[in-house]
Order: structure tokens, then C-alpha cells, then sequence
């Protein structure tokens, strides 16, 4: 019997029972939607994320904090309490250690606000040289006014949330006007409000939700000359260390010498090394949750099982009479076959776009607030990526195929004088 | 010449042939040594009781079932010698018109004939046109749409003539033909076989439990307890 033959008598045979259908495809439609949605939502979610951090840290730098917690690939800002600080002036060490090493940055960051007549906005005060740092991170670049090459003391640039925080496109400074930065100095008791008058030099274009040691949004940036003399302390918060290559083994190696040169008492973060590590978390939770979908396909297969041999059973007669006209066993296994694998594919091509409009609604809804809250809100973009897609169609008509064997083989199996006799 | 020698070439020959069936641990014997000769263009019926094994033979002679013992050639090969492979190939050699008719319910009556060259990789125009032309011989031409559960019992036993007719086949075998309609619709189907074998030199055989279509052969097998009781031309 020619294929073409095969997959009409097949079909044929299933728009007889198209509830029936419609039911076992269903089942198929369900597991292949949720493989599918949260594919593509881990997997968009993963994207943006590496995107974004690949912006807010560039690949060769390292970041070296004090404190002797963090290991490499840490979130934290380094276990505190040790005693140990990092001063300003050890970028010179820091620079003396390997031949890897392009260049260290210290940057020093107070929690604290900025004022003007009709604005009270919580910031987070950098002091920082301005040229290295722009060095370091492309994102570092002003799309209003320009960052100062040779700043004097009273002019700093800011993020794009502080001088628009409701991001609504109303506007509370710009370029040239002044503002007044303060701290709360907790080193005295009582504590007090340290402020200065700055003149904006430039606003940041924006950066985006993921950008934890790079440029932020929330920033406000002082001449590092400025911050100390505003903090009153040459103590710096971290030193980002660039490095001639990005290659793992350079990042390793420097970073060991750096930990070793202060006797464990810095922790080094690598942003590749963190990329690396979000990345295989995202992998085994996209993998969990694969898993958890694929039983629903497993569930499905049973279903088509089931129908199979409720089918097998109710066709008995027919496949007496098919094998009577000349039908040869193979040909009777690959009708049933084939029947499933119809089934298989209309319910994997339904699954994977009703799986894919599930992610985009669901991108949107985290892509709203959920996630966003104000600080940044995470835009997903749901990928339904090739191997998805072709993976997701095998798979659909894999599983359905496989369940169907053995109904299958039964009913090509049926002698056809037991079978004709059958009512 | 040419033609004698073909006119004697045996479609179905049988020799010795036994068949015992297990029902559940007893052996039943419902072939003893059964031995005939259906040759081109013959009619022939087999006649005989429930019981007789006419049923058995029935299942033989279509390449159903295998002898248990004995010799049966059909179009000149040993179906004891046969995989479940081969058989089905040879039963596209035979025309079987089942006594239920056996149509399938959701196919048309053009598509149900269409079938058998379907299963004989034959490609979609060329039976269709055959299937036209063979509903057209058996008067059915104004019925190729409707599907079985919209025809009169003499018109499904039609399609299922037409239907054993679309390979070719070396011969009709008929189980029952008249089982299942009226008695004006019998001597219609009848008078149709008659034709095929008369017109179109088909050979055919019919297995029957009625004495009275059986003698519309031209020959007359009578089986009884698993055996040959006669064998005469009418």
C-alpha cells in the first residue's frame, strides 16, 4: 500500500470519531503547550538576562570587594566585618600583580539622596574617575550633556532614573542645573547629613534592570577627588580590575593572585564566571521544569493508548476484511501508525502555538510589574527557537507514535478468519 | 490450443486436504481428506450444512487459513507453503464476496471498490476508472457516492461483487450470496454471477447451505462431515 494511501485511509478514519479526535489530540496539545511555554520562557528569560548583564559588566573585568566570602561568581557585596579595606591606592598593587591586567578602577559608593526644589530622590552616590570607568564600561555614556574628561569638583552625572525617576517622561533636571547630593554620615554619633551643590554634567543613557557593579540607573556619579573629600575617607567599595583577555584561565589565574596578594581577605567576582553560572542554574531549573511538562505528554501518550486499543478493538472486523482484500501486516500497522501520527502532529502544531502565545502572555504579565516594580522592569521576550520548534513537532509525534506501537502491532496481528468472524 | 490448455488450468486444486481445529483441548476434525478441482471458468458450488466444513473451506480457498494436512493449490501455488506475507499477496489473486458483504461503512461505494487496488499499490486515477467501470457492470453507476448504510442490501451485494472484482481475481468466491436478501434481490445477484461467468469468463465459486441456488451452478460439490459426499455436474 503506497504511504499516500495509508495516511488517506487513516485519516479517513479519524474524521469518523472527530470527537474522539479531537479528546486524544487534546492531550497531546496540553503537553506539547507546556513544553513549549516554559521553553520559551526560560529560554527568552535567559537571553535577556545574559544580554543585560553582558551590558552592565563587561566579560574582562574582575571585581574585587573586601571581605573573604564571596567566591567567584557571588552575587553578594563580600562578607563584611573582617576588618579589612580596601584603599584607594591599591590599584597600583593590584596593577603590579600579573601582566593580564589592563588597568584597576576603585570605585567608592554611599547610599543617598539628591535634592532639588521639587525633588527628593534616593540615590546611590559613586565616586569614581570618570575616564577609567568609561574604560571599563561601554554603558558609562551620557545621552544628554557629556561626561567631563577633566571634571571640576562640583560636576557629576547621573543615571536616567534619578533626574526622571517615575520614567513617565516628566522631567526634573537637566544638563547645567544644580542639585544637592547628601549622605548620612553614620561614622560620627550622632550621625549627620553631609550635602553638597553639584552641577549636572551629563545624564546616562539608559542601562537597564541588571547592571549590579556596572553603571545604574539609580547613580549618581561624583569625581572621585570629590568623594573623598565629601566621604572624608580614601577607602574605596571595590576596585574593578580590567584584564587584557576574557579567556576563563586569565580570569582564574588573576583572580587567585589578586585573593592571594590580600590573604583572602578580598573577594574576587568575575561577570563571566557569574554569566556562566546563571546560565547553568537557568539550564537545570529549564530542565525541571521540561520534565515536569513532559509527564503531561507521557499522560497523553497513555491516552493515546488507550484510544488505540479501544479503537483496535472496535476495527477488528474491518482489519479481517482489509487483510481478506490482500492487506499485508505491515501495511495494517502502519494505518494505525500513521492515524497516530496524524494525531501526534495536529496536536504538536497546535501545542507549540498555543505553547508560544501562553509565553507571550505570560512575558507580558511578568514584563508589567511583576518583576518590573518600579527598579527596571525585566522586558522578556519569549524565543521559540528552531530546535524548539522541530524538537517539540518530533516530540509530539514521537511520543504519540511510540504509544500506538503496541496497539498496533496487535491489530496487524490479528489473524483474519478470527478477525472477520469477530462482531 | 493456446486456449484449451488455458481453459484447463486449474484455479483452485485441492488434494487430500485436511484441517483439524483445536476448540480448546479437543481436537476437531472439520476436513477428513478433501479433494477437487476448480478449473478456469468453471461454476462451481459447495453445498452443505452447517457443520459440513463447507465453512472451513470457505476460509481455505480464500487463503484465510492454511490446511493442517494435505495439498492446496491456488492459481498454482501451495498455500501451506506460504508466509502470512504471500498469503496476502495471493488473496489479491481471489475475489472474496463475504456474506455480510463487508463493506467498510465509512467509505463510499466508489472508494470501497477502490480499495483492494489501494492495498495493490495501484495509483488513484487508474482505479478510479475502474471502479467506475466496474460499478457501471454490476448497475450501480448512479449509487458511486452513497455510502453502504445508504443501500439496499442488493446494492451492497453489488459493491462487494465489484469490490472482489477489482484486481482482476482468478475467480469470485462467494460465501452465501443470497444469505442476506430477498428473494427478488437473490435472483438478481444471481443472474449476475451467472453473466460474469457466462460473459466475462469468470470462474466462480459459491459456497452456499441452499440447495436450490447451489444447482444454479454449473457443477455441485455436497460436503458432509468434513468430506466430498458428491460431486455432479447440473
Amino acid at each position: 500500500m503506497k504511504t499516500i494511501d495509508v495516511f488517506g485511509y487513516s485519516f479517513n478514519a479519524i474524521k469518523l470519531r472527530k470527537l474522539r479526535a479531537a479528546l486524544t489530540t487534546l492531550g497531546v496539545i496540553v503537553g506539547i503547550a507546556a513544553v513549549v511555554a516554559l521553553l520559551s520562557i526560560t529560554q527568552g528569560l535567559q537571553a535577556t538576562i545574559t544580554s543585560e548583564l553582558n551590558q552592565g559588566l563587561s566579560a574582562n573585568t574582575l571585581i574585587v570587594r573586601p571581605g573573604s566570602g564571596g567566591d567567584v561568581g557571588g552575587f553578594g557585596q563580600g562578607a563584611s566585618g573582617t576588618g579589612f579595606s580596601l584603599y584607594m591606592n591599591y590599584t597600583t598593587e593590584i596593577n603590579a600583580l600579573s601582566p593580564d591586567i589592563e588597568a584597576s578602577v576603585a570605585v567608592m559608593s554611599r547610599s543617598g539622596y539628591i535634592q532639588t526644589e521639587n525633588l527628593k530622590q534616593s540615590a546611590t552616590l559613586y565616586g569614581i574617575d570618570f575616564n577609567q570607568y568609561a574604560q571599563v564600561y561601554p554603558t558609562f555614556k551620557a545621552e544628554t550633556g557629556s561626561i567631563p574628561t577633566d571634571p571640576s569638583e562640583n560636576q557629576v552625572v547621573v543615571g536616567t532614573r534619578i533626574n526622571q525617576p517615575g520614567q513617565n517622561g516628566t522631567i526634573f533636571f537637566g544638563t547645567g542645573d544644580t542639585i544637592d547630593i547628601s549622605w548620612v554620615n553614620a561614622t560620627v554619633l550622632p550621625p549627620v547629613d553631609e550635602s553638597y551643590r553639584a552641577v549636572v554634567a551629563g545624564v546616562l543613557e539608559e542601562v537597564g534592570g541588571f547592571g549590579s557593579s556596572g553603571p545604574s540607573d539609580t547613580g549618581v556619579y561624583i569625581p572621585i577627588e570629590t568623594a573623598q573629600s565629601f566621604f572624608g575617607t580614601d577607602q574605596c567599595d571595590m576596585i574593578i580590575v580590567t584584564l587584557k583577555d576574557s579567556d576563563n584561565a586569565t580570569v582564574t589565574s588573576v583572580s587567585k593572585a589578586i585573593t592571594d596578594h590580600f590573604s583572602n581577605q578580598v573577594s574576587v567576582t568575575s561577570p563571566t564566571a557569574m554569566i556562566d553560572m546563571l546560565s547553568s542554574v537557568f539550564d537545570t531549573i529549564q530542565l525541571f521544569l521540561v520534565g515536569i511538562a513532559a509527564i503531561s505528554l507521557l499522560v497523553a501518550g497513555i491516552g493515546i493508548m488507550n484510544i488505540m486499543i479501544v479503537s483496535l478493538i472496535e476495527r477488528t472486523r474491518e482489519i479481517g476484511i482489509l487483510k481478506a482484500l490482500g492487506m499485508k501486516s505491515r501495511s495494517v500497522l502502519s494505518i494505525f501508525l500513521a492515524e497516530s501520527a496524524i494525531i501526534g502532529l495536529i496536536g504538536a502544531i497546535a501545542g507549540i502555538g498555543l505553547g508560544y502565545g501562553l509565553a507571550v502572555i505570560v512575558a507580558q504579565v511578568l514584563g508589567s510589574g511583576v518583576f518590573g516594580g518600579g527598579g527596571g522592569a525585566l522586558a522578556i521576550t519569549p524565543l521559540l527557537t528552531p530546535t524548539v520548534f522541530v524538537g517539540a513537532l518530533a516530540f509530539g509525534i514521537g511520543i504519540s507514535v511510540i504509544f500506538a506501537l503496541y496497539p498496533a502491532w496487535r491489530a496487524s496481528k490479528l489473524k483474519p478468519v478470527e478477525a472477520l468472524r469477530y462482531e | 490450443m493456446i486456449n484449451m490448455i488455458s481453459k484447463n488450468i486449474a484455479v483452485v486444486e485441492a488434494l487430500n486436504v485436511k484441517k483439524t481445529y483445536m476448540l480448546g483441548k479437543v481436537p476437531v476434525e472439520a476436513l477428513r481428506g478433501v479433494s477437487f478441482r476448480v478449473e478456469q471458468g468453471d461454476f462451481v458450488s459447495i453445498l452443505g450444512p452447517s457443520g459440513s466444513g463447507k465453512s472451513t473451506m470457505l476460509n481455505l480457498i480464500g487463503a484465510l487459513d492454511k490446511p493442517t494436512a494435505g495439498t492446496l493449490l491456488i492459481d498454482g501455488v501451495d498455500i501451506g507453503r506460504l508466509n502470512d506475507n504471500q498469503l496476502s499477496d495471493l488473496r489479491r489473486r481471489i475475489g472474496f464476496v463475504f456474506q455480510f458483504f463487508n463493506l467498510i461503512p465509512r467509505l463510499t461505494a466508489c472508494d470501497n471498490v477502490e480499495l483492494p487496488m489501494s492495498i495493490a499499490d495501484i495509483g488513484k486515477s487508474e482505479r478510479r476508472k475502474r471502479a467506475l467501470e466496474l460499478l457501471e457492470t454490476v448497475g450501480l453507476k448512479e449509487r458511486i457516492n452513497h455510502k453502504p448504510a445508504e443501500l439496499s442490501g442488493g446494492q451492497q451485494q453489488r459493491v462487494a461483487i465489484a469490490r472482489a472484482l477489482a484486481n482482476n481475481p482468478k475467480f469470485l468466491l462467494l460465501d452465501e450470496p443470497t444469505g442476506n436478501v430477498d428473494s427478488k434481490t437473490a435472483s438478481e445477484v444471481l443472474s449476475l454471477i451467472q453473466n460474469l461467468n457466462k460473459e466475462h469468463n469468470v470462474s466462480i465459486i459459491m459456497v452456499t447451505h441452499d440447495e436450490k441456488l447451489a444447482h444454479q451452478a454449473k457443477r455441485t460439490v455436497k460436503m458432509f462431515d468434513g468430506e466430498i459426499s458428491s460431486d455432479e455436474v447440473n
